[in-house]
């Protein structure tokens, strides 16, 4: 075997249990690929079999009175452009895959990636989980739905089986007041630059209290987390600056960031309470400006 | 496994293929087709030099394979020229105001602001550097090429009004 990659099959079935029957025929030999915007920049040499994702049917996005439902293979670029998704919290998403890679980049590169390829830095995934997603994961068996970051186990690894793959992400409906925000820091450099730090929040208030609240971060830890002691600073509190400080002090805490050449682990946990502080602002004066 | 079948638009000509799966769009249309002109930079994504057309829209040829691209149309800095005296308005543009140095980035960069005035005849300067942020250039710079782009721009809606 040589150490390139050189997959010898390639296959593009037609819907999602011919899927995941290759992916079980093929196990650990097997990738799916969708835009391939991950995977041939890694092109891992023991990928014997590639499965595309393209004629499942799963590159759409959708609202009914259940909530929002996005296909697996929908591309950065619809959902930066989405009218579904240009107004209330879920401008959140949208505003993640503005901020996300190249505008070529954007084209090929699919939300169901994005989330599989399991990246500590992965926009969209902190979107969606402040959003309080959830995915609907196929296999051989029965489906299963689990909530966006249970998807995570480690670095580059997820908790799908070997015959799953991700089909279609749920937003629920947010129907009390609320505001959502997604800030990210790079280098800006150029605009490929992953995140050094990546935040997302979420709030909902009623009058000037926090009813509810999520905070993940992004590019601090192995997987994309939810500062949980940061959240619960907030909830059935009285929204002020002080308790905003406090709140992103926390989150600041429960980051474990690495050195890497992006940045060093002491900056990033310097940066963390800064753009906690700035997501839960954007958050209240967003929550002032959106009813239902 | 055999090769592939591969039925693909190339600049409106179509080619039947038979490729390997792990053949790169960009490895088939300068190996196989003879299609040079997009050239190979950094081949991760990051420099845009790879950049063309599919269905209209811009993406890296470095990172998409052959196969992935059967039934599609593909569109590559040759496909640009009606005629072959008669240069694209990108192209004009672009010797007018000198946004060619060295030329390594030039392909990408005009078929990626192809597909900026495919979707949008009438760009903002800041659409145009928006829409250019995935394209490096290490010689020329980036100015000389939005001014080129803003200008190809008029000279496209002046000639679809005449
Ligand atoms: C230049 C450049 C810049 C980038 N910048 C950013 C950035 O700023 N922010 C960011 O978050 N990412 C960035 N990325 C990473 C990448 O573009 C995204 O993660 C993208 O969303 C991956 O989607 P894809 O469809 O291309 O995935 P692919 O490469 O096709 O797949 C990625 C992984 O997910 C698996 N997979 C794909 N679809 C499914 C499915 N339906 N079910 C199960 N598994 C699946 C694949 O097997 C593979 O392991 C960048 C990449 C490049 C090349």
């Amino acid at each position: 075997m040589t150490a390139f990659f050189r997959p010898s099959e390639y296959h593009r079935p037609n819907n999602l249990s011919e899927a995941a029957q290759l992916l079980s025929n093929f196990g650990k030999k097997a990738k799916l690929i969708a835009g391939g915007t991950d995977l041939l920049v890694t092109k891992p040499p023991e990928v014997e079999c590639l499965i595309d994702v393209a004629n499942l049917d799963l590159n759409y996005i959708r609202k009914d009175d259940d909530g929002i439902k996005i296909g697996a293979a929908t591309t950065v670029d619809v959902i930066e452009s989405s009218e579904i998704l240009s107004s209330g919290p879920y401008v959140v998403l949208s505003e993640a895959a503005g901020v996300m890679a190249t505008p070529a980049v954007r084209n090929m590169a699919t939300i169901g990636g994005n989330i599989c390829n399991a990246s500590p830095a992965a926009d969209l995934s902190l979107a969606l989980m402040v959003l309080d997603s959830t995915a609907k994961v196929a296999g051989q068996g029965e489906s299963r739905i689990l909530p966006i970051s249970d998807i995570f186990e480690d670095v580059n690894k997820t908790t799908l089986k070997e015959d799953e793959l991700l089909v279609e992400i749920h937003i629920p409906l947010v129907t009390r007041t609320t505001g959502a925000s997604f800030i990210k820091l790079r280098h800006h450099q150029t605009s490929v630059d992953i995140a050094i730090v990546n935040v997302a929040a979420r709030l909902t208030c009623s009058k000037d209290h926090c009813e509810d609240v999520r905070i993940a971060l992004g590019a601090v830890a192995k997987k994309p987390v939810y500062a949980k002691k940061a959240e619960k600073f907030l909830i059935g509190k009285r929204l002020d600056a002080e308790l905003i400080q406090e709140s992103a002090e926390a989150a600041a805490g429960e980051s474990k960031p690495i050195d890497d050449v992006r940045a060093s682990a002491g900056y990033r946990k310097k940066m963390v309470p800064i753009l906690v502080k700035r997501a839960l602002e954007d958050c209240v004066r967003r929550c002032g400006t959106w009813q239902k | 496994m055999a090769k592939i079948n591969l039925n693909i638009s190339v600049n409106g000509r179509r080619y039947q293929l038979a490729v390997e799966p792990y053949e790169t769009l960009l490895d088939v249309l300068r190996n196989r087709l003879g299609l040079t002109g997009t050239k190979m930079g950094c081949g991760s994504g990051e420099c845009g030099a790879c950049t063309v057309n599919i269905n209209g829209w811009a993406i890296l040829s470095c990172l998409t394979l052959a196969v992935q691209t059967d039934g599609k149309e593909i569109q590559t800095i040759e496909g640009l020229q009606k005629r072959p005296d008669e240069l694209h308005p990108l192209q004009e543009a672009f010797v007018k105001h000198a946004a060619v140095q060295c030329g390594y980035c030039t392909p990408g960069m005009i078929m990626a602001s192809k597909a900026i005035l495919d979707h949008n005849p009438n760009p903002s300067e800041d659409a145009v550097r928006k829409g250019l942020s995935g394209n490096l250039c290490r010689c020329t710079g980036y100015d000389r090429q939005v001014k080129a782009v803003l200008e190809a721009a008029r000279t496209i809606r002046k000639a679809q009004h005449e």
